[in-house]
């Protein structure tokens, strides 16, 4: 029966988990920080909200994987 | 000549009638039975070969197989498999079709299966048929209590006649036992106890439902772990993982211990004072296996050991005291399975094919139920198990999930190891359907992002007319323009610094064309800076909230236009200098006034500059 279908893996190796998890937290912590950094920095008359929108997307598509791959990596299969 | 004819079609009628029901039972005959019970643990298991012949002139494809009611109750496990009388080798057997029948006119009390033979039987022919039938729960523990140094002793019954609606020619039947102390055993004619074994037989000739009572009573330590429910969890998902978790309510179901229990005792003398108890338990897991955990509801059990090599892995757990008849104990095991050993893909569905039963060995479970949590987003679920069970459907909500897992719930009432074969469970899932997960992490972050984006946007102050919320509004202006007017020096010194880069250029390349143009550019490029600078500092020097700041800004826009000023005499001087092709030295020598005066004015400038950031 089993040597009927074709086995299915997960789209990335799990090796790979823990490694992605720290990269890409890191680069979301990152631009996260210059989300702030900026927030703080511009008054209001000179912030663009584009640039926020962008920053912001950025940072929360990085944290997104990033704590995905870390839940996998803890063992924690979503 | 009509008359007739309905006689004889009457007549016909009932003979077929006749034949019917006859061909069934009297036609075939058992011309040898073999029976083997063997009682080693807890788990009865009989395995009888029949020889069928047919002795009647009729085709008969289907043979009956009756079990008595108190027997066929703890039935768990029937299998009924040609044997062609060379190969024993389990591999090479297929089951046959049986069926729960209740055929008219038979003793009540008797429960019968009609087993569908592979090839019709004709007058004469003969097959033979193993029939391998597996019951729980028929050891009964005699005495029902012992102490905790007793020894266990069991009783068996059964028939020392093989029960049949067919006569049989010739029989024995044979009782493997796990020790050769018996406590009494029936004595019938052709008995005999040779080692651990009872020998009844040969008998010959025996009638159809010839039933004799053998009893057996015989000690049997063998560890009687009994799980009254077992809830096994199979949990899939696509990121790379199958998480088997099992809940176990174990009891020990051989006879109750009495007169209390003596850990002293116990913990001295182990195998005598407390020979009925079992102390652990064994479970093969799959090769592979991972994260394996065992606890209860207080915490983990450290009373464990797991081994492993590349096709097993063993897990020897202890509960959390000697187990004793009567006593009970519940805890859970987990473990992780790699995916691509158990998830399968075939004709666009994917499926899990996966062991049904529990690891433990030698368990007898009276209520198993199987849960196949399916990730989210699959669709299409069907479950091929090759033995009755009872089927339902759930949801669950688990990690990071909005519509819920569809999960498949399997029931077995009484399971043993035999019921550990491998099932399927079949259902349709999107690739796509994985990046749910993700998506809504990265929605939960991006909600924080925009929250924090509306904050600050959003103007939260309560009173609009309010002399200090004006001020605040004007104070938020004036940094801005500051800010803007930072910008415009900014711009402007590095004009300046581009300025000195051309005239070093020029004492490199000689080129004095290129120079004049830089000096050119420069020069509309810091008009320009100057106009928009304007309207800044009208704005400064207009505002109550920037009276403080306006001397400073006002100081730098000084500095900066001398600087400016100083910047371009210097670059007309050096540019005539080489236009008369003076020398290197003399050119130093006329600008170096200039050049010291444009160095403390920058620093000059720089210290503002800093001082300005600082508000």
């Amino acid at each position: 029966m089993a040597s009927q279908g074709k086995p299915i893996t997960s789209p990335i190796s799990d090796v790979y988990y823990p490694s992605l998890a720290v990269i890409m937290i890191g680069i979301g912590l990152i631009v996260t920080a210059s989300f702030f950094i900026y927030e703080a920095t511009s008054s209001k008359k000179t912030r663009s909200l584009a640039k926020e929108l962008i920053a912001g997307t950025v940072a929360s598509v990085f944290l997104g994987f990033g704590s995905l791959f870390l839940l996998l990596a803890s063992g924690v299969y979503v | 000549m009509a008359l007739r004819s309905t006689h004889l079609f009457i007549f016909f009628f009932f003979i077929t009638i006749s034949l019917f029901f006859t061909s069934a039972f009297s036609n075939l005959i058992l011309s040898k039975v073999e029976r083997r019970i063997d009682l080693t643990s807890q788990i009865v298991r009989t395995i009888s070969t029949l020889k069928v012949e047919n002795e009647g002139p009729d085709m008969v494809s289907e043979v009956l197989l009756c079990f008595p009611d108190y027997q066929a109750q703890k039935l768990a496990f029937f299998l009924v498999s040609p044997n062609d009388g060379k190969g024993k080798s389990k591999s090479s057997t297929t089951s046959l079709p049986v069926q729960g029948v209740k055929p008219e006119g038979m003793p009540p009390s008797l429960t019968f299966y009609s087993v569908s033979l592979p090839k019709g039987l004709s007058k004469g022919e003969s097959i033979i048929l193993d029939v391998f039938a597996v019951f729980t729960h028929s050891l009964q523990p005699f005495p029902e209590q012992i102490t905790q140094a007793d020894i266990q002793l069991v009783l068996f019954q059964d028939s020392a006649y093989y029960l049949s609606p067919y006569e049989v020619k010739f029989q024995s039947l044979s009782v493997r036992l796990p020790s050769p102390r018996v406590e009494s055993y029936t004595k019938l004619q052709n008995t005999k106890l040779v080692d651990s074994e009872i020998k009844y037989g040969p008998y010959e000739n025996l009638p159809a439902f010839s039933y004799e009572v053998v009893v057996v009573h015989y000690e049997n330590n063998r560890p009687f772990a009994v799980a009254q429910e077992l809830v096994r969890e199979i949990e899939i998902s696509h990121w790379g993982n199958v998480q088997i978790t099992e809940h176990y309510n174990l009891v020990h179901g051989g006879a109750h211990n009495k007169g209390g229990f003596s850990r002293l005792d116990y913990q001295a003398r182990p195998h005598v004072r407390g020979v009925s108890s079992f102390r652990h338990l064994l479970a093969k897991l799959p090769p592979r296996a991972h994260s394996v955990y065992y606890r209860d509801e207080i915490g983990n059990i450290s009373t464990s050991h797991l081994r492993g090599d590349s096709r097993k892995t063993e897990l020897e757990l202890e509960p959390r005291y000697p187990m004793f008849g009567g006593w009970k104990t519940s805890f859970t095991i987990g473990y992780g399975l790699p995916l691509q050993e158990y998830l399968f893909e075939s004709e666009g569905k994917r499926f899990i094919n996966i062991s049904f039963g529990s690891p433990m060995q030698e368990l007898v479970i009276d209520n198993l139920i199987v849960k196949i949590v399916l990730p989210e987003g699959s669709s299409d679920v069907s479950v091929s198990v090759p033995f009755s069970v009872k089927q339902l459907e759930e949801v669950k909500y688990s990690h990071l999930d909005i519509a819920g897992r569809p999960v498949v719930v399997l029931e077995r009432k009484n399971a043993v190891p035999e019921h550990n074969m491998h099932f399927q469970v079949y259902y349709k899932f999107s690739g796509l359907s994985l990046l749910r997960e993700p998506l809504m992490l990265i929605s939960g972050f991006l909600f924080l992002f925009i929250t924090c984006i509306i904050y600050m946007h959003a103007d939260m102050s309560i009173s609009k007319s309010s002399a200090s919320y004006l001020a605040k509004l004007q104070w938020d202006e004036v940094q801005a323009t500051l800010q803007q007017v930072q910008n415009i020096i900014n711009r402007c010194l590095g004009v300046h610094d581009k300025l000195e880069t051309s005239l070093r250029d020029l004492s490199r390349t000689g080129d004095i064309q290129a120079c004049k143009a830089a000096r050119k550019a420069a020069d509309s490029y810091l008009k320009e800076l100057a106009k928009d600078l304007k309207p800044f500092l009208t704005f400064l020097q207009s505002c109550p909230q920037a009276a403080q700041i306006w001397p400073k800004v006002e100081e730098l826009v000084a500095k900066v236009k001398e600087i400016e000023e100083k910047l371009m005499m210097k670059h007309i001087m050096v540019v005539d200098s080489y236009e008369k092709k003076s020398g290197g030295r003399e050119i130093e020598n006329k600008v170096a006034a200039l050049q010291q005066k444009l160095t403390t004015l920058r620093h000059e400038v720089d210290d503002i500059l800093e001082v300005i950031d600082e508000i």
